[in-house]
């Protein structure tokens, strides 16, 4: 029984990792909400000990009208305290009639979809096998495969 | 008897008595990397001289207001004595909210203006609403407009006949400037130097160099080309905040076309990432945004209307917010409409001198309507009826 033979870039080819439909856009809507953040870096207040809050308050207990004021901030916390997702789903909009957040949305565009490359920005017409991002020529694919393909650094 | 009015953005508040003048404030707090322990509130931003790595604490998610404790503390600075000394039982509030806001955030937003701090009456109101008011007053021969209303956390396209808002024409694009920083921020650190942490000098960067192309792929080739040819290229003076307090354009005479500056300075390269980058709000699939882009989803808005009334709107296309200062941005949008609209239809496209503070023009001149106290709700209506009195009284 003799080995077959194959072609160098056919072997390459099926080394190669390809990321499937699937991750593709688990991928891209993981830069996109990348996208939304306020901040990348982390609060510089973080590391700090809360010292205001560490201390004991000795007197609060003295002065009832002090007290009820910190009930209504406990009570101001848990009624005020939700994230967007929480108001989104409290609303129930699939079920509610007539325009709403969801409905609002703006459609998907009509036109054709436009590609640029994924290293310069430049228009590309080549498409990464690995991973599908976009490049516009070789040098440009030689960066995207050390620095982004398969890999996601920011 | 004053009127405080309120855009209550979720970048920026525009705020200002109505027979005074606005403001633009932050509506957020900051730290800083230098000033350890210390937060900053609003304009206390002024404070920070080195705003680099700046951290924002914004009180607003995806144009929501969620973060309470933050917009009360920013609240309590604007209305306290280092601002506009609000004598509340004496004030009228106008203030703005987003379209399709949540009941539950109407409801605490009631209690905070009534209970907490007891305006004497308040009117809630989309900021669009108060941009077509303005723009009604401005031409009264005018029956319907257009409101295109690109802000930090998203655009609205929102149709309004006789004044009144039509719900069904209401269009978002979740595209804003917070966004086109991100992606300008992102795009800058993969290509030539790390900026991630840098949103403050970024933003800067982006209102400086950002342009709208015209024609977008005649200027992806001029930015292709090498040297004195590439009429696309600045090369930006980033600020150290000591020497350099603000960034800057280099001037073109100055500019060094083969390589390396002999300064110290630190210098970005920008070419195609000045259009591309204003270019998400008219084609948001660019980064993999599935949505229409300005021009198409006002069309699409348009369409979706009685059809006698289409040619008013095509007439009258109102760009209010940030983002449409971009050089360009109007004419753009002119262009876009006109090729995407049958020629028979008049296209119009007005940008008011400040699209930033044009809604909050609007609500200084409701203010001044003699209709006005018919519109409030009063801190007794609101003791006596609770948040329905608001729910029907306000036309949100």
């Amino acid at each position: 029984m003799g080995e077959k033979k194959t072609s160098a870039r056919a072997q390459e080819a099926n080394q190669r990792r390809i990321l499937d439909r699937a991750t593709r856009q688990r991928r891209l809507n993981r830069q996109l909400e990348a996208l939304e953040k306020d901040n990348f870096q982390d609060d510089p207040h973080a590391s700090l000990p809360q010292l205001a809050k560490r201390l004991p308050q000795f007197d609060d207990s003295a002065e009832p009208g002090k007290k009820r004021k910190k009930t209504r901030g406990d009570h101001f916390k848990l009624r005020f305290r939700k994230n967007f997702q929480a108001l989104l789903e409290e609303q129930n909009l699939s079920v509610s009639e007539g325009p709403n957040y969801l409905s609002a949305c703006a459609p998907p565009s009509k036109l054709p979809q436009r590609h640029f490359c994924a290293v310069c920005g430049f228009p590309s017409s080549y498409t990464c096998v690995s991973c599908g991002a976009r490049y516009c020529c070789v040098r440009c694919l030689g960066t995207h495969q050390e620095t982004r393909c398969l890999k996601w650094t920011l | 008897m004053t009127t405080l009015v309120l855009d209550n953005g979720a970048y920026t508040a525009k705020i200002g008595y109505s027979h005074e003048n606005v403001s633009v404030i932050p509506n957020c707090q900051f730290r800083s990397k230098t000033a350890r322990l210390k937060t900053f509130t609003a304009n206390q931003i002024d404070e920070i001289k080195d705003p680099s790595g700046l951290f924002y604490i914004l009180p607003f998610q995806k144009g929501y207001l969620v973060n309470w404790d933050v917009q009360r503390k920013v609240w309590d600075h604007l209305f306290g004595k280092e601002m506009y000394k609000v004598d509340f039982a004496d004030t009228s509030i106008v203030i703005t909210e987003p379209y399709f806001n949540f009941t539950s955030i109407q409801e605490s937003m009631n209690e905070i203006l009534f209970e907490e701090y007891q305006f004497h009456a308040a009117l809630r109101i989309n900021a669009g609403s108060l941009s077509a008011h303005k723009y009604f007053q401005e031409n009264s021969s005018e029956l319907c407009c257009i409101v295109v209303d690109s802000g930090y956390s998203f655009t609205h396209i929102v149709p309004y006949c006789r004044g009144k808002k039509m719900k069904d024409g209401i269009c978002r694009i979740n595209v804003g400037g917070k966004l086109l920083t991100n992606h300008l921020k992102e795009i800058i650190s993969y290509r030539q130097l790390h900026v991630m942490d840098e949103t403050y000098v970024i933003n800067q960067v982006k209102e400086d160099v950002c342009y709208v192309s015209q024609d977008f792929y005649k200027d992806m080739e001029v930015a292709q080309l090498k040297g004195e040819e590439n009429t696309v290229m600045r090369d930006y003076v980033l600020p150290d905040f000591s020497t350099i307090k603000k960034g800057f354009c280099k001037p073109r005479e100055e500019m060094n076309f083969s390589g390396k500056y002999k300064t110290g300075e630190q210098i970005l390269r920008l070419t195609n990432e000045r259009f591309a980058v204003p270019e998400m709000v008219f084609h948001p699939s660019d980064i993999g945004i599935q949505e229409m882009g300005i021009p198409e989803a006002l069309v699409y808005s348009v369409q979706n209307l009685p059809e006698e009334m289409q040619p008013h709107f095509f007439k009258n296309i109102v760009l209010t917010g940030g983002n449409t200062i971009f050089p360009g941005f109007r004419d753009r949008v002119y262009k876009d409409v006109r090729s995407l609209t049958p020629t028979d239809f008049d296209v119009s496209v007005v940008q008011p001198q400040n699209p930033i503070c044009y809604s909050w023009e609007g609500g200084k001149l409701l203010s001044e309507n003699p209709d006005f106290d018919e519109m409030v709700v009063t801190r007794e209506d609101y003791e006596e009826n609770g948040h329905c009195i608001c729910e029907e009284k306000f036309d949100i």
